[in-house]
């Protein structure tokens, strides 16, 4: 009976395991994809809006769920509260955020470097910049659903059986 | 003077808080040069600080003028300067892009010039029965830069859209065109400076544009303009002026003669527009009326100090 027990009990931490482990895979590709939307309702408030960046992501942090809400949200608060540059705010917000995400390093410095150019040009080169961001980010959110493709479900399967494994094992 | 510490790095911001109180109220200008001293205009004559200033208080400054969006800013460094909250206004000068033969932006700004904005109210009651008599008379200010012709006209602006009871002067729809957001000092559309309920304000607008503008859109009574110079401007004068709309305005220059010689004012000096012209100089620090003269050129006073 309690051997019993004991086998149910490593079964469903081994099966938990590996469906929180996809769902880091399948959690990256929709982060992604937010993060493009999010930089291109930057452009249309650059734009067309003509808005100042601190009003700009203020705005963003509201339409945005979390964790970009959070990241824009720090990163208005910076600009307007402190003496600092948009660089530094970028980059502090980033890092204070980057935790909660299920995204890489390669977006880290995609973003980080995006950060540099903020606010520094006129709208047009601006543009090109969000530009080169998006294709770039695109470029990881390929990459992240060809990863989800190929290993959720083994991930998935790999948790399950391996619990089974060692159940075969123990008895 | 709180709004442009505001703007201004901490640092620098600091080193200005320094000066005596007194001292503050008098200045003019802060011009701030990449490597060189600050130096700030008192009353006419430069005061050197000892800081030098950093390219990264530039970028700073920069940084704080634009609220770290450059971008926003397009328009502004087209023409050279930026007007921030309270009417101020700051000069730029730099490297400059060309895009097909025309000024496309300033870059790499090196030099700021921070013109502070005073608003004196009460300085044109003095010259309101010169200027009114039924009806506001076509005025237009004569002065050379620095002589306070915008703080007079915001004056002028002023008493007209609140009108004045013990004197018998209705309040006047008034309209502004306020090309460099100077008389007005507007941030978002909104004027920031003293003035009475009957005042409307284009904002950043073109002057000839603008005049044409109101007239169809606002119905003013009295229109105000400032620094008139070009062609266009004269053209848009004889066509405010034929629509029954009084008008007042400044323009650069040291004398009545002096603007008769300018191709762009000559016609419409000639066509006897203008009833009232005041002529401003520093004699005695800005604002100094030296002539208030009818439309013939005749004087009608000597010399009202207005400040």
């Amino acid at each position: 009976m309690i051997k019993l027990l004991g086998a149910i009990i490593i079964i469903v931490a081994t099966t938990w395991t590996g469906f929180e482990a996809a769902k880091h895979l399948s959690e990256r590709p929709r982060q992604l994809r937010a993060l493009r939307s999010a930089l291109q309702s930057l452009e249309a408030e650059i734009m067309y809006g003509h808005t100042p960046l601190h009003e700009a992501s203020r705005r963003l942090a509201e339409q945005l769920t979390n964790p970009l809400s959070t990241f824009f949200d720090s990163f208005a608060k910076k600009l307007t509260d402190t003496e600092t540059t948009v660089k530094e705010a970028w980059e502090t917000s980033l890092k204070e955020v980057w935790k909660a995400t299920a995204l890489k390093q390669g977006e880290f410095e995609i973003m980080k470097q995006f950060g540099e150019t903020l606010g520094r040009h006129d709208r047009f080169s601006q543009q090109k910049h969000i530009m080169l961001t998006l294709s770039h980010l695109e470029r990881e959110e390929a990459d992240a659903i060809d990863r989800q493709a190929k290993y959720e479900k083994m991930v998935k399967s790999l948790g399950f059986l391996s619990g089974l494994l060692l159940i075969i094992l123990l008895f | 003077m709180e709004g442009i510490l505001n703007f201004l790095p901490k640092n620098i911001a600091d080193l200005i808080n320094q000066i005596p109180p007194e001292q503050k109220e008098e200045l003019e200008e802060i011009r701030i040069r990449i490597n060189r001293p600050i130096e700030m205009t008192l009353k006419g004559a430069p005061k050197f600080l000892t800081y030098i200033i950093q390219p990264e208080d530039a970028f700073h400054l920069m940084n704080k003028i634009s609220h770290f969006s450059i971008y926003t800013l397009e328009e502004e460094l087209k023409r050279g300067y930026i007007t921030v909250s309270g009417g101020h206004r700051i000069g730029l000068a730099g490297k400059v892009i060309l895009e097909e033969g025309k000024v496309k932006a300033i870059r790499d700004i090196s030099s700021f010039n921070i013109r502070i904005a005073r608003e004196k109210v009460g300085i044109a009651e003095p010259i309101v029965p010169f200027l009114f008599k039924n009806s506001w008379m076509h005025t237009m200010i004569i002065g050379p830069p620095q002589t306070g012709k915008t703080t007079l006209l915001r004056d002028i602006a002023r008493i007209i859209s609140s009108g004045n009871w013990s004197k018998g002067i209705e309040a006047c729809k008034v309209g502004i065109v306020d090309e460099r957001s100077e008389i007005a000092g507007c941030v978002n559309g909104v004027p920031q400076l003293t003035f009475g309920h009957r005042l409307d304000v284009l904002d950043a607008c073109p002057k000839a544009e603008g005049m044409m503008m109101l007239i169809r859109s606002m119905s003013p009574d009295v229109l105000i303009v400032d620094e008139i110079g070009r062609k266009e401007d004269a053209e848009a004068i004889q066509e405010a002026v034929h629509a029954g709309i009084k008008l007042i305005m400044t323009t650069h220059g040291t004398s009545i003669e002096e603007i008769r010689k300018r191709p762009s004012l000559k016609e419409i000096i000639d066509q006897d527009i203008f009833q009232r012209f005041i002529v401003l100089s520093r004699a005695s620090g800005p604002g100094t009326i030296t002539h208030i003269l009818d439309s013939s050129g005749k004087e009608l006073t000597q010399k009202v100090r207005v400040t």
